[in-house]
């Protein structure tokens, strides 16, 4: 019953998606376009990706192990969380969460459209294609609701398509992959990342909206700036805590492998990253018209490119779940997006494109470029690194591998040079930034980078690749206080209080500041990824009950095992404490676990991690033995300023939200930098 | 005070820092690398042969916990970083190794990114001499 309600509303949904296409464009023909032509359909699809999203769920819930995907990917003995966490976390449900988001935004967009609006009702044209396209998949390949027929060992064997027909249940279902349901950030993390992904749909829409009309206006990028912000608040988020979970649940002591799949959530990030950037630049200097195309194309298709790697199996993963039908399907979606969207670029580039004017490198505009460019690279070499071993494969039949060593060396450059650019461009004023007003903005930087690098020499640290790195994250975060008090200081001696010019100069101009609070995010989260590489100590020491061993700056002591059974799974711990250096005071006591799931005989080391107010220590099992156990300690210098930088990249751009709608045209620190680009 | 002396001024603590840095920062009788890290470090450059695109480091599976004690022996047994990687690609082969090496099909691996910044180093070049060229005013 629950299969047949959710598979009549994928089917409603993809009939509205098709009507929608159809009538989207026929009205965005007329000469006075009017999105109620368009009401029906979009409340069709919108009802339809919400209903087909509330049944899997509710199947889920009520463990209808009729249903092929219930029987495969829950149990009854998963926990609640996780249970509604299966309602995505295999590959046919996170079809049905892109579903629900993307009908669920097409909505949100209709409702902005107002009648004469023919690049809107177009857009929402653009987003009926696409959704054509993911319940096409449910409807086909990746039915969510395909009915059990066959059982065999109590497991479901055999499927049949349509949600009709007698159906065979299954006493109980396989269960989660125990990886999955491990910890609650797993139930989190996909979501978040599939709002970006989803979200970057609204700008491509409106931007193949536009081409399609030849709108050489910005209006396009006026109009989805906040969802392309948002999109990219909520990848970010996304892939934080991607890495967060894999800290916290695989055991080694990472939080960012280069797998293909982690490249895949990064990749149009990296995008997204160049066109919130570039698009500033268009909407303030009315530059790079062709380009900011170009890149809401490409990181439209990283979003699809992204899905295509995750779901197909092509590359071999850690986090690859799935193989299926899935992997062609999207291979060839992102061919017609690349081959159409390029296609029309190519058709419309001459009409569209805005003259370049820009006067000089060393400016606001110059320096986005710079971060363009470098984006641009990373994401170039992460691609071309993830597709090689399948390149040589093919040309050469010999297996070759590219990993964490490789793209650390591209990377590491990088992030250099995006911070020397931060540093120096954040304050640049539009147009020219002359030697004078260069050396204004950067002095402060330049002295608190040179004591924070000598700072950290003085305390010890011998590695240079660090020193460099305070040094720089000094100089960025120098310049940008010191040239918000200067705003400051204006409004100050305009007869503000100083608190009052603090705020105002905030307020003022919130896309500008809430950018800024970001780029010492980015700071502080490059700092600790220096740190927990270079500075980390790892080693692996056999404990007896009692004994203790002192690694880097602590002491840890085994206090005893302990064992119990949870459902699905048999728990082994070991108590160990975590003291100082001299094994006097106890600092905390952590319990690292092996947890054994008997129903896939896995084993999964499950570490236990402390946080102090400089270091992680990280406790995981490695072995045990009748003797006791060999414990991996790993300390991690400055791994909390991670996750504190990717709250404050997240919260910046959550104040940037905050933006008026309409673009100031003058703001307190443009009329300021007119007056040195006139000097 | 006339201002070439004020930006002096703006540079004396970065010049004392440098001196800091630079004291703080030579270069002494470089200590032999602890085995741990290096063994890590080699970890980290090879492949666990059976997983996921995985390395041994990040591995957790039996063989990749065996193929670290192994690196471990060698280590103890005073070969040289080069000698144990070259151990793994005969066993294992060229897969093994997450770096590929800079010859042959590796050249490409680097040639490209490096050739794409350059075309892009070239488009912003372009951009800036394109308005050289023409005489438009700045709205």
């Amino acid at each position: 019953m629950i299969a047949a309600v959710g598979f009549v509303a994928i089917l409603v949904a993809l009939i509205s998606s098709v009507v929608l296409v159809a009538e989207g464009i026929r009205a965005s023909r007329t000469d006075n376009p009017d999105p109620a032509r368009v009401k029906i359909p979009t409340i069709g699809l919108a009802a339809g990706g919400v209903t087909a999203f509330l049944a899997l769920e509710l199947a889920i819930l009520t463990h209808d192990f009729s249903i092929a995907y219930v029987a495969k990917n829950t149990a009854v003995a998963t926990p609640f969380v996780f249970l509604l966490a299966s309602g995505w976390a295999a590959l046919e449900g996170s079809v049905v969460l892109w579903g629900l988001m993307l009908s669920v935004f097409t909505w949100l967009v209709w409702r902005g459209v107002k009648k004469g609006d023919g690049l809107g009702v177009l857009a929402l044209a653009v987003m009926g294609a696409v959704a054509v396209f993911w319940f096409g998949l449910m409807a086909t390949v990746a039915n969510p609701f395909a009915l059990c027929t066959e059982v065999s060992n109590g497991f479901c064997s055999a499927t049949s398509w349509l949600p009709i027909g007698d159906a065979v249940t299954p006493a109980d279902g396989v269960g989660p992959n125990p990886l999955l349901a491990n910890h609650i950030l797993m139930a989190v993390h996909p979501p978040l990342l599939y709002v970006g992904y989803v979200g970057f749909t609204v700008p491509f829409a409106f931007a193949i909206s536009a081409l399609v009309r030849s709108e050489r206006s910005k209006v396009w990028l006026d109009r989805t700036h906040r969802w392309s912000l948002i999109a990219w608040i909520f990848l970010t988020a996304g892939i934080l805590l991607g890495g967060w979970w894999s800290y916290e649940v695989l055991g080694w002591g990472g939080y960012w492998a280069w797998d293909p799949v982690e490249n895949a959530a990064l990749l149009p990030w990296i995008a997204g990253t160049a066109f919130i950037h570039s698009a500033i630049v268009q909407r303030r200097r009315s530059m790079l018209q062709a380009w900011n195309f170009v890149l809401v194309i490409i990181t439209f298709a990283l979003t699809i490119f992204g899905t295509f790697l995750t779901r197909s199996g092509v590359i071999a993963s850690v986090h690859a779940f799935s193989l299926s039908a899935v992997g062609p399907a999207l291979l060839i979606f992102l061919g017609i997006i690349l081959f159409g969207s390029f296609g029309l670029f190519a058709m419309r580039a001459s009409t569209v494109s805005s003259s370049p004017r820009l006067e000089s490198l060393v400016s606001r505009e110059g320096f986005i470029l710079v971060n363009n460019l470098l984006m641009t690279l990373f994401g170039f070499t992460i691609i071309f690194g993830t597709m090689y071993p399948l390149l040589v494969e093919a040309f050469t039949g010999r297996e070759v591998s590219v990993g964490r060593p490789f793209y650390d060396r591209v990377a590491i450059p990088i992030a250099f040079l995006v911070l020397l650019a931060i540093g120096t461009g954040a304050t640049a004023p539009w147009r020219v930034e002359t030697g004078k007003v260069l050396w204004q903005r950067t002095r402060v930087g330049l002295n608190v980078g040179f004591v924070t690098a000598a700072l950290t020499v003085v305390a010890g640290v011998g590695s240079v690749s660090i020193v460099a790195i305070m040094g720089l994250a000094g100089f960025v975060i120098g310049n940008i206080i010191a040239f918000y008090v200067h705003q400051s200081g204006r409004a100050h001696r305009g007869g503000r209080t100083w608190p009052t010019a603090l705020f105002a100069t905030v307020r003022n101009d919130m896309g500008y500041w809430g950018g800024q609070i970001s780029h010492i995010g980015i700071v502080l989260a490059v700092v600790a990824i220096a740190t927990t590489s270079v500075l980390a100590t790892r080693t692996e020491v056999p404990l007896a009950v009692g004994e203790t061993a002192v690694v880097d700056n602590y002491c840890v002591q085994y206090l005893e095992p302990f064992s119990r059974t949870e459902p699905e799974r048999n728990v082994f711990g070991a108590r160990v404490a975590v003291l100082d250096r001299t094994c006097s005071t106890v600092k905390t006591v952590l319990e690292p676990r092996l947890h054994e799931y008997t129903k896939f005989g896995q084993v999964i080391a499950t570490p236990s991690v402390w946080t102090g107010w400089v270091d992680d220590v990280y406790l995981n099992i490695a072995a045990t033995d009748d003797d006791g156990i060999r414990l991996k300690v790993l300390v991690f210098p400055l791994q909390w300023l991670l996750w504190v930088g990717g709250f404050v990249i997240v919260a910046g751009a959550v104040l940037a939200l905050g933006r008026k709608p309409r673009d100031r045209v003058t703001t307190s620190n443009q009329s300021d930098e007119r007056k040195h680009a006139d000097a | 005070m006339p201002e070439r002396a004020r930006t002096l001024l703006w540079l004396i603590i970065p010049a004392l820092a440098a001196v800091v840095i630079i004291v703080g920062l030579w270069p002494t009788d470089q200590a032999t690398a602890d085995p741990e890290a290096r063994a890590y470090n080699l970890a980290v450059r090879l492949k666990c042969p059976i997983c996921a695109g995985e390395s041994l480091a990040g591995s957790q599976t039996d063989l990749a916990k065996n193929l670290r004690l192994r690196i471990d022996e060698e280590i103890a047994a005073g070969s040289t970083d080069d000698e144990i990687v070259a151990i793994f690609v005969a066993n294992y082969g060229e897969q093994v190794l997450l770096d590929p090496p800079r010859s042959g099909w590796g050249i490409v691996l680097w040639a490209v990114p490096l050739g794409i910044a350059a075309i892009g180093g070239v488009a912003v070049y372009g951009l800036k001499r394109k308005d050289r060229d023409t005489t438009e005013v700045p709205s």
